[in-house]
């Protein structure tokens, strides 16, 4: 059994948000309370040291103007609660917006539809390695047909209607590969909290 | 104004950000690297934004002796300690502040998560029923992974393991690539809709 | 008939018992079940194992897991760390998320003080600074992670210890994704997606990524397009990496990844014997109600 207090620490609020299996009591909401208060201060202390301290207090503290725009543009944030200069709030928004969507339109379309299109297409060389050529068509066919499923601005008729049938059949396979992975997942979140408690605390375990 | 600036401001970063994109000139570098900075210390600064709030809201709670205002009152304490804490005494590796991190928010995090292994379960059992074709596939599937995958699949058959594979390789990854490409499709346009002033509900408000 | 809706009525609480019961068993019954080895888990150790030390590069590791995902994430970090320091591939480690920066630390002392026992001579010692450094957390991870390309000393310019990035030994040798041999990010949200797009598709920089097993599917279009240069999936890709090191002699035990499979494998079957005797009762019950 471990003599340290902060592994005790650790176990009994384990132990406290596992209580809410049974029923809802004092113990779980303390520890869920408790655990919104420190991890927002985590983030506040967080981001000072190690991101608003390196780039924006040292930079002026060091003469480097430009970075009062930031600092302008950051503080507008605040106008929100100021209501006859609320729309300010649209300025800092507008530059962090207009940023985002132009750098997502090259990106996502390099990486993720010029690149996936590119892997889905069959080629004759696509059939030079055993049953990979018809493992290529099942893809090719199942992207398309995943694609017509979600097509919503026609209706779903003829050979749209067979696609789509088939797209979800795709689909259904694929959530529930997802699902068995998720699964795994979750559970292994459970074997790390118990490895936790029979390991380090109880010292049950190696 | 106060509606035609904050768009002009979107629409010149967005266009400048796709252009510079392409190009690799020193200056288009220097550009994309101040803005970078710039971006860095707004994020910063949304986070102040978003504690604020929920000051704000724990503080009314306690104010106004709402139904369980005592955990509030937690939720601020804990907070402004581990603030001060971590602002005055450093964040070093033997410090306070990292071991309340690995004693105190690391466990609670990680059971709060562990947690969904017993909703799940509970739920699987509940819910998960073959009602049709595609549920009866959905489930199928997921059989298929949860052995295939475990070292207990080899004992079934040899080849379980492999087509557990082929699933995961051939038809999951023919529908994520189809969600994928819809979804990449959508943000370009949704992106360019932002850029050039056609999609305003960002604005928010009347004036 | 009552027999039919019990099947469909079995108390939660019951179920959280067993479930529990069914995880703590193969800890004190210890058996071991051999592992399969997925292709992209062999990819991603063939691509490291293949990677010859020279002097002007080295591997980017982003450790950007949290404590809930610890399980799945933390021993792939050992694991990779543990299989580039036996390659004497030098690492650059680095975070984007907030909660990392101390589970990266815990990772990187681990293996370091586990192998500098093993060593003999200074040359075989894993040195900060030398043969490793960790740069810590960046906010902004979009922008840091188009600067890197330029410099990442730019985009780190102190490391975790406040050391000048420029200043330490490895620091002079690499300079930019191009002296970067892969990137292996080890991560618990979507932020390989970001490499993809903003690292690899403009400065086609290598990737490997261990993901939680929730994300893992989604990834899988990026594999067969060569994007992703191998792929670790939840606990049972770290366990499948622990046995491919321990085959190739660069380890001697397994770690807490495979011990936690046995598990795994009966939640699995549990899970599964509760949705068939779910789906039982209610087929029964639905047949009873129609007729």
């Amino acid at each position: 059994m471990s003599t340290d207090l902060w592994t005790w620490i650790g176990a009994f609020l384990t132990l406290m948000i596992f209580s809410f299996l049974y029923k809802d009591n004092p113990f779980y909401k303390f520890a869920e309370h408790l655990f919104v208060g420190v991890a927002n201060g985590y983030y506040i202390v967080f981001y000072w040291h190690q991101a608003l301290k390196p780039n924006l207090y040292e930079p002026l503290k060091s003469g480097n103007f430009l970075y009062l725009i930031p600092l302008l543009l950051g503080l507008l944030y605040f106008t929100r609660f100021i209501p006859k200069i609320s729309w300010l709030v649209r300025l800092p928004l507008g530059f962090m917006i207009g940023w985002g969507a132009g750098i997502s339109i090259p990106a996502n379309l390099q990486a993720f539809i010029f690149r996936q299109i590119e892997g889905t297409v069959v080629t004759p060389g696509s059939f030079s390695d055993g049953y990979e050529g018809l493992w290529s068509l099942i893809i090719l066919i199942g992207v398309i047909c995943t694609v017509i499923y979600f097509f919503f601005s026609t209706e779903h008729r003829g050979i749209f209607k067979f696609g789509s049938r088939l797209g979800i059949i795709f689909i259904m396979l694929g959530f529930g590969a997802s699902f068995g992975y998720t699964v795994m997942a979750r559970v292994s979140l459970l074997i790390g909290r118990i490895q936790f408690l029979f390991g380090p605390w109880l010292g049950l375990i190696k | 104004m106060k509606r035609i600036l904050p768009l002009a401001l979107c629409l010149i970063i967005g266009i400048l950000m796709v252009c510079q994109f392409f190009i690799p000139h020193p200056v288009s570098t220097q550009f994309n690297s101040i803005i970078n900075k710039w971006v860095v210390v707004l994020s910063a600064f949304a986070l102040v934004l978003g504690i604020g709030n929920l000051t704000n809201h724990h503080a009314m709670t306690i104010k106004r002796r709402k139904p369980d205002w005592q955990y509030s009152l937690v939720t601020l304490l804990s907070m402004f300690l581990m603030a001060i804490i971590g602002l005055f005494f450093g964040i070093d590796e033997k410090s306070l502040y990292q071991k309340i991190y690995l004693n105190i928010l690391t466990p609670l995090g990680a059971t709060m998560f562990a947690l969904l292994a017993y909703y799940m379960t509970s739920a699987a059992y509940r819910a998960f029923r073959a009602r049709s074709l595609e549920a009866g596939l959905l489930l199928g599937a997921a059989f298929v992974v949860m052995i295939g995958f475990m070292p207990i699949g080899q004992f079934i058959h040899p080849q379980f393991p492999n087509f557990a594979e082929w699933l995961m390789r051939i038809p999951n990854m023919a529908s994520q690539r189809g969600i994928l490409l819809g979804v990449a499709f959508g943000s370009v346009a949704t992106a360019l809709k932002i850029i050039l002033g056609i999609e305003r509900s960002w604005l928010g408000g009347r004036e | 008939m009552k027999f039919f809706q019990s099947l469909t009525r079995i108390d939660r609480r019951l179920i959280y018992l067993i479930l529990t019961v069914l995880v703590i068993l193969p800890f004190f019954l210890k058996f071991h079940l051999p592992q399969n080895i997925m292709p992209q888990t062999k990819r991603l150790y063939d691509f490291i194992d293949g990677l010859v030390p020279q002097e002007n590069k080295a591997a980017l590791v982003s450790i950007d897991y949290t404590p809930q995902t610890m399980p799945e994430c933390h021993p792939m970090a050992i694991s990779i760390l543990t299989h580039c320091f036996k390659k004497r591939i030098p690492i650059i480690g680095i975070s984007f998320d907030p909660q990392a920066p101390g589970l990266a630390i815990e990772a990187f002392n681990t293996v370091v003080i586990r192998l500098n026992a093993c060593a003999t001579t200074k040359n075989d010692s894993i040195i900060y600074g030398r043969d490793y450094i960790y740069l810590g957390w960046k906010s902004g991870r979009i922008a840091a992670l188009m600067e890197m390309g330029e410099k990442i000393s730019n985009v780190f310019p102190r490391d975790y210890y406040n050391n000048n990035t420029d200043s330490l030994p490895l620091m002079q040798r690499i300079k930019n994704y191009r002296d970067i041999s892969i990137a292996i990010i080890l991560a618990a949200a979507d932020y390989p997606q970001e490499w993809l797009m903003y690292a690899q598709a403009r400065y086609g920089l290598k990737l490997g990524t261990g993901l939680t097993a929730v994300m893992a599917p989604k990834y899988y279009p990026f594999l067969q397009t060569g994007q992703l240069s191998g792929m670790m999936s939840g606990m049972k890709g770290a366990a499948e990496y622990e046995n491919l090191l321990l085959k190739s002699g660069h380890t001697t035990e397994t770690g807490k990844a495979e011990t936690g499979m046995n598990s795994q494998t009966l939640v699995h079957l549990l899970i599964i014997m509760l949705i068939i005797i779910g789906n039982i009762g209610y087929f029964f019950l639905q047949q009873k109600k129609e007729h």
